[in-house]
């Protein structure tokens, strides 16, 4: 994969400047990183914390060659490739939370958003590197790979192993379709079988048992009522 | 002329992409109409569920629905349709105002909504210009792969 990598400074979300380029019709692989975001995108125009110079910030234009309605997987497989990233860089092993939070130590040290405009996939990718700590409202949540491991690493390393990967987990699914995905997923994560969790939904929280993932992708969940497909949503663990 | 060969006609009608066709065997004679014209195919239509009416459904609410589907045709009605499994939201984020609501005027490219399926947001955009005639679906409810969003009138 062409793989063009944009160096900014400060700016306010790599996913605006990386959807830029996208509509520009720039090739698949171009890279928006960041040393720092003053308006870091999360899901539903939420923030990602971004502290100047300690964490890893950048977007991805991705044009997969695969049928549009399998493009959620992606979001699997850049959890994946994160995860991997991650452990092959700092040593870190971390836990994947359907459907691509990465966890370590049961808090969230990287988070990925997707969003699919101009016919192009913009992922966005943000890892606690080196933060020392967090704001209080993150600090019950969040962590950082230096916390977990008690050191520093190098952020530059860790971008090199992510873009190789997340180009290897592309690879594979658009070789061989959703099939592997699911199953190195399932195999990576803890929160696929028998986890007790609430899942956050436009209607309200839901809890239950997981217990699964479809063809698709998709989690199931064993609820008092019975058994739910959880197309989107955040899910949580709960005891 | 029996119902087998009848809807071999029909799934030869479909196929063709005529929007007509009219077959005489004997004293038997069969025309078939589709209510979507073929040139209105290379827009969106609405999904099979929105058009078929319920098999045990009397005969005049299967003529109701597909005079219903030849109107909208013909007044140049387009249905937006989900290209994913996901949850449909109308606006960018809890509390803000949608991004478009009925009697709005869009234009191409303009998004209508999101999809969100394991945190892939998918804008969904108009294709066209027009007028948001109707919104199919509530904020937050699942949607099916090509359930149809909105209904809009192109101009």
């Amino acid at each position: 994969m062409t793989r063009r990598i944009h160096r900014y400074g400060t700016v306010d979300s790599t996913m605006r400047i990386a959807a830029g380029y996208a509509a520009l019709g720039c090739p698949p692989g171009t890279v928006v990183v960041a040393n720092e975001q003053t308006a870091g995108t999360g899901r539903f125009g939420r923030r990602w914390h971004s502290e100047k110079g300690t964490g890893l910030y950048l977007s991805q234009v991705l044009r997969p060659d695969v049928p549009g309605d399998r493009l959620p997987v992606v979001t699997l497989a850049l959890a994946l490739a994160t995860g991997d990233a991650i452990a092959r860089a700092s040593g870190v092993i971390c836990d994947l939370r359907w459907p691509n939070d990465v966890v370590a130590g049961g808090r969230k040290c990287a988070g990925i958003l997707v969003q699919l405009q101009d016919r192009a996939l913009i992922a966005g990718i943000g890892i606690n590197v080196n933060h020392a700590a967090f704001p209080e409202e993150l600090a019950g949540s969040a962590t950082s790979l230096r916390i977990v491991s008690g050191r520093e690493h190098s952020r530059d390393a860790l971008l090199d192993e992510l873009l190789e990967s997340i180009d290897t987990y592309m690879r594979l699914f658009e070789a061989e379709g959703t099939e592997p995905i699911l199953r190195l997923f399932a195999a990576a994560s803890s929160y696929v079988q028998g986890r007790r969790v609430v899942v956050e939904q436009p209607q309200g929280m839901l809890a239950g048992v997981t217990d699964g993932l479809d063809p698709v992708g998709f989690l199931w969940l064993r609820t008092e009522t019975g058994r739910e497909l959880i197309v989107s949503g955040g899910v949580r663990p709960c005891s | 002329m029996n119902a087998e060969e009848i809807r071999e006609l029909i799934r030869l009608a479909q196929e063709s992409g005529v929007a007509e066709l009219e077959v005489q065997r004997g004293e038997n004679r069969v025309r078939i109409r589709l209510a979507v014209a073929p040139a209105a195919l290379d827009f969106v239509v609405p999904p099979l569920q929105a058009q078929a009416p319920p098999l045990n459904s009397q005969p005049t609410q299967a003529a109701a629905a597909a005079k219903q589907a030849e109107v909208e045709a013909e007044a140049n009605v387009l249905y937006v349709k989900s290209p994913i499994v996901g949850t449909y939201y109308e606006s960018p984020a809890p509390g803000s105002p949608a991004f478009v609501k009925v009697g709005d005027q869009v234009s191409p490219g303009q998004v209508l909504c999101i999809i969100e399926s394991m945190k892939l947001m998918n804008e969904i955009e108009s294709e066209v210009s027009g007028v948001v005639l109707r919104k199919l679906v509530e904020n937050g409810r699942p949607v099916e792969y090509g359930e149809a969003l909105f209904a809009i009138r192109a101009s």
